[in-house]
């Protein structure tokens, strides 16, 4: 994926018709293709854990005076704004309006309550709203820089907190809270705390590091594997989602990768009838029609330095000025469509508030799937299906 | 504007980070889950301890529970409800916690 790159992210023609109203839309829009699908996943995540039902009225507020509204009412209005903000965007209804409104009613709720506040809340709550007041034409710097300060605080936050340091947080919260079995076994085979200590500052270093890397713009990619990691780590690890931040967070890296503005190129044989099927499968998931097929067989390959013997042996997709070939042209093309992404967070928020095993076993998958590590298996999965592709379609012409 | 208003956001936070170096309590510096902290939550109101379903009801906290934060969020509450809101019942409040599974502590408020 071209994550950093110097391209110009610019929305895609504005669709028409019926398909303006499509959900799983997120090109052509008033934001850019990647906040779209950040904002999206984090409605989708509200609405189906029904975070909606949370929502207090002003209890011991952090702004003085607010516990003399009316608490039905306010509860309710901030019900309002966050269920009707969420439908309104996912249908693509005045996006920036409605991301901004989802996120009020977040931040809102989190300072009229002590009893409600929570950093996940807070957190998903400001990246609504600062996506709500992106600058069209411009990088998303502040939100950017917004998951730089949350790391820096949350690192700083533990280094010096003495329990961190020494393994003790660690060590009650693995042990004696979660009484989690791979720790429990693990945890007597070393001395007292050297575990809890190494997980502890582990913790630590990766939220340090992340504040930093998610400034310099060459680390991005390694910021948002080091961030999934960190994040999926903990929901293997815990079994739990943390409220909205295993969704909050993992959707907010989407702030760091330069969505392509033109449309994709995939180069395929055209004389091979599984390749065509290939074709017309990823052509129906395309509902952005942001990938343009183009047989070997209609020439003008040199422009992309593929050659007909190259595409004979493998898919190539041209994309953001990077030119991808086999395994790595199919998870590109999965990785730029956006309706991936929502599909995906729909099937994570799916089991709602409760920890699900299901959940973090599709997350395990899915880490795997999209690592750099799994590539080298993907690859030879797909010389495996490119080498046996004539006897996979009855109509095919593949040359073996 | 909208730079201003983004900028002024993360300034705040940046401000809260370095007053959380002061104080004990942990807003909007993002320390999520940097404590484990159980609690116990005792409460008498005209002489009768309050039972686990109105120590819910009138704190919103369970009356037993595990708050992922500083101690101090916790106290806040209780604090804050016997100050405001519940001023008129002279409640005595005792909660017992434990941070981070080390030897129990008592915070009280109200008189003995």
């Amino acid at each position: 994926m071209a994550v950093g790159s110097a391209v110009n992210v610019q929305e895609n023609s504005a669709p028409v018709g019926w398909r303006r109203w499509n959900p799983l839309r997120c090109s052509g829009l008033e934001l850019p293709t990647n906040l779209v699908i950040m904002v999206k996943a984090i409605a989708i995540a509200l609405l189906l854990t029904r975070h909606f039902l949370l929502l207090p009225d002003p209890f011991l507020p952090f702004i003085p005076g607010m516990d003399l509204i009316p608490g039905a009412w306010f509860q309710r209005s901030m019900q309002v704004l966050m269920v009707g903000g969420a439908f309104a965007l996912l249908f693509n209804v005045r996006i920036r309006l409605s991301s901004f409104l989802i996120g009020m009613s977040l931040l809102l709720s989190v300072v009229a309550s002590k009893a409600y506040y929570g950093n996940n809340k807070t957190f998903c709550g400001l990246m609504l709203v600062l996506a709500a007041l992106h600058q069209p034409g411009r990088s998303p710097w502040i939100l950017r820089l917004q998951l730089a300060v949350v790391y820096f605080g949350a690192g700083l936050n533990k280094v010096l907190d003495p329990d961190w340091r020494s393994g003790i947080f660690m060590h009650n919260w693995a042990a004696n809270r979660l009484h989690q079995p791979a720790f429990l076994a693990l945890e007597p085979l070393l001395p007292p705390l050297v575990l809890a200590k190494l997980m502890g500052w582990f913790t630590i270093v990766t939220e340090l590091a992340l504040s930093v890397l998610l400034l310099l713009r060459p680390l991005y990619p390694v910021a948002i594997w080091l961030s999934i990691l960190l994040h999926s780590g903990m929901l293997l690890f815990t079994g739990s989602t943390f409220t909205l931040f295993f969704y909050g967070m993992t959707a907010a890296m989407l702030a760091f990768v330069d969505w392509p503005s033109e449309p994709m190129t995939v180069i395929y044989d055209g004389d091979c009838g599984f390749c065509n099927n290939a074709r017309r499968f990823f052509e129906r998931l395309d509902l952005e029609k942001a990938f343009r097929w183009e047989r070997s067989q209609a020439g003008g390959l040199d422009r992309f330095g593929i050659t007909p013997a190259m595409v004979r042996e493998r898919a190539y997709l041209v994309a953001a000025g990077r030119v991808h070939g086999g395994f790595r042209a199919f998870r590109a093309m999965l990785l730029y469509n956006p309706a991936v992404y929502l599909l995906t967070y729909i099937v994570l928020a799916v089991p709602g508030q409760r920890d699900s095993s299901f959940r973090n076993v599709l997350v395990a998958i899915l880490l795997v799937l999209v690592s750099p590590l799994f590539t080298p298996i993907g690859e030879a999965l797909y010389r495996v299906l490119a080498r046996n592709r004539h006897r996979l379609a009855a109509d095919s012409h593949c040359v073996r | 504007m909208r730079t201003v208003v983004g900028l002024a956001i993360l300034a705040f936070q940046l401000a809260m980070i370095v007053y959380a170096r002061f104080v004990p309590s942990r807003y909007f510096c993002w320390a999520p889950y940097d404590v484990q902290t159980e609690y116990w939550i005792t409460t008498v109101v005209n002489g009768r301890k309050l039972t686990a379903r109105e120590v819910q009801a009138r704190y919103r906290r369970p009356q037993h529970g595990t708050d992922n934060r500083s101690p101090q969020h916790v106290m806040d509450i209780l604090q804050g409800y016997e100050e405001k809101y519940g001023w008129s019942d002279h409640a005595e409040v005792t909660m017992r916690y434990r941070v981070n599974g080390k030897g129990e502590r008592v915070w009280q408020l109200g008189a003995r």
